[in-house]
């Protein structure tokens, strides 16, 4: 019976046309500002870079199509083999470094009643120094005279002073170990929040069944963080991929490009050598290596979630 | 040492009666509170280094401690510096973010979980996207348009690009979601708008996700460098991550004071970590936030 039902309830649960057309203009509006900053800052960059990837270009402005012609240069270009195989150094030793750590400290401080709020405080703190002041507070640890924090411990033990970041070979996995330093706390506290939800009664169920302490970590602490695990190992590969920032600051690339990154060689062709075609061509190739790599992140994420 | 409280994770308090896992659990404390201490040496260290005087930062053999320490040397750094300009700059920066940062993505985040206009299905899944497809391309195109738009020397680009945050649209979105519909549905029936729910409703309502996302904002601008340093081509705009960069570069001052520069740009960051200690960590469990 129509009239029976009150009358708000046709307006909200069957809302009528005039109300669902108004309610959506207005929805619209309100998402309208969020849409075009995500245009302008993220997508509209990402569409005009690969377009004028195949310009000629006159500073910044684009003058004709030239095909290939961009990626044919940067390729060609006696840097280009040294760069990408610095950037896959970076992502080598930052997985030799800083993968397995967070891990390890997650799972003991997860185990610790004494002092552990004062050592997950500790292990935080680099994370919120901003990463400009972490880069310098580690080149002068790195400081190539007596004055350099590490060189000063060294010298308590009588090793004569090292040259740290002015030594080819080392400048990528001491570059890594800062970065190494200024992120591993957050990752870390993510595991423990992880761990925390691990069901108490499958440990003592396993004690019961006389599974020792390193078995109970192998079959019952570890599957459980296994996912997390996973999506980190991406994650850390895509964002050391596009290592910058510290490099810049660190080392300007040198010494003699040893610590040249693909973003950054990417910088100096726009900022340096006002060449942004290259620029945009080699930002494209990173992109390109990224997007296979991403690709398999969502094939691993839609497989966790069917897990799950 | 008393286990009495040890109720979680792998060792059980029985286990902990026997003397071998009782050492072993010694072991791990110890080498946790190693790990801790390597990470608060490095600040430490540049704390002690930024009271030395010149000569004492390369004398050989070096020491950690100064001979003396000589309080008045902050005064004096922080106005041969400057510092106080900067902080006024990142301060400006800082409410521009919030604000772009809060209002815009919150308002994303509402449209998307309650609003849901017809085809907010797709904007949702680009959004999605949006966060996943790594930006390798942005430098240049959009130095591009902030020249085109004259940013240049403004504190909008950092603005605009804190406003466009996939992630806290998503994070905004989350915590909407779990807001019960029937507050929503009541204040319609007295009549409220769409944007009026957003400002009477919701937003007294998600303390917690406002105040995780500010601490994280203020984070980050605090901090921030790249951006800076591309569009604030006058001194005296530079916030704090641009100004210790400056310093550095400059070499306008000897290593001890530039030591005690970075103290001024640490601090502030420490202290407002030690304050929201327990929001930021609770920013982990509310979406896993990298910080």
């Amino acid at each position: 019976m129509k009239f029976m039902k009150p009358a708000v309830y046709s307006g909200l649960i069957k809302p009528n046309r005039k109300r669902t057309l108004f309610s959506s203009i207005s929805a619209w509006i309100l998402i309208l500002p969020s849409l075009i900053l995500l245009y302008m800052i993220v997508w509209q960059p990402m569409i005009l870079g690969t377009k004028y990837s195949f310009y000629k270009m006159q500073g910044y402005t684009p003058q004709h199509f030239v095909g290939l012609n961009n990626y044919v240069r940067v390729i060609q270009d006696t840097q280009f083999l040294r760069t990408l195989g610095n950037t896959f150094s970076y992502v080598f030793w930052s997985l030799v470094i800083g993968f397995i750590p967070p891990v390890l400290f997650a799972i003991i401080t997860n185990e610790l009643i004494h002092l552990s709020k004062f050592i997950k405080t500790s292990i935080y703190m680099p994370c919120i120094i901003p990463t400009i002041a972490v880069t310098m507070i580690w080149f002068y640890m790195y400081y190539p005279n007596e004055g350099g924090l590490l060189n000063m411990l060294l010298s308590a033990f009588g090793v004569a002073p090292q040259p740290w970041l002015q030594d080819a070979s080392k400048v990528i996995p001491l570059i890594i170990i800062t970065m190494t330093w200024h992120h591993f706390g957050s990752t870390t506290i993510t595991y423990i929040a992880c761990l925390q939800g691990v069901n108490q009664e499958l440990y003592e169920a396993a004690i019961i069944d006389g599974a020792g302490i390193l078995k109970r970590v192998r079959f019952i602490t570890m599957p459980q963080i296994m996912p997390i695990i996973l999506l980190n190992l991406v994650r850390q590969i895509i964002g050391i991929f596009q290592v910058f920032e510290m490099p810049f600051v660190m080392t300007g690339g040198g010494p003699n490009n040893a610590s040249l990154s693909l973003a950054l060689q990417s910088y100096r062709y726009a900022f340096v050598f006002g060449n942004t075609e290259s620029a945009l061509a080699l930002s494209c190739i990173t992109f390109i290596i990224l997007l296979v790599i991403t690709a398999f992140y969502f094939r691993l994420e839609k497989k966790l979630d069917r897990d799950v | 040492m008393k286990f009495d409280r040890k109720k979680t994770g792998i060792i059980s308090v029985i286990e902990l009666k026997s003397w071998r896992v009782k050492a072993l659990y010694m072991v791990l404390l110890v080498f946790m509170i190693i790990v801790a201490l390597t990470c608060l040496l490095p600040p430490l260290w540049v704390m002690l280094s930024s009271f030395k005087t010149t000569a004492e930062f390369s004398q050989i053999p070096a020491r950690l401690f100064p001979e003396h320490i000589d309080l008045s040397k902050i005064a004096r750094v922080w106005k041969k510096t400057n510092f106080l300009r900067a902080y006024g700059a990142t301060f400006i920066m800082i409410l521009g973010d919030l604000a772009f940062t809060l209002v815009i993505n919150g308002l994303a985040g509402y449209v998307l979980s309650r609003l849901k206009p017809k085809g907010s299905m797709l904007v949702f899944t680009v959004i999605l996207w949006t966060m996943m497809v790594p930006n390798t391309m942005g430098m240049v195109p959009l130095y591009m348009t902030f020249v085109n738009l004259s940013m240049i020397n403004t504190y909008l680009p950092m603005w605009l690009m804190a406003g466009a945050n996939a992630f806290y649209i998503l994070l905004f979105k989350g915590f909407f979601d779990s807001i019960s519909i029937s507050y929503i549905e009541a204040a319609r029936i007295d009549g409220c708008s769409d944007a009026g729910i957003f400002a009477r409703i919701i937003v007294p309502m998600s303390k917690p996700v406002i105040v995780t996302v500010s601490i994280f904002t203020i984070n980050s601008a605090w901090g921030n460098f790249f951006w800076p340093y591309m569009v604030l081509k006058k001194n005296e705009l530079a916030p704090v991550g641009l100004k210790i960069y400056q310093l550095q570069t400059q070499a306008i001052i000897s290593i001890d004071e530039y030591m005690m520069s970075l103290m001024f740009v640490i601090i502030p960051a420490v202290l407002v970590f030690l304050i929201f200690q327990k929001y930021i960590m609770e920013g982990f469990t509310l979406g896993g936030i990298k910080g």
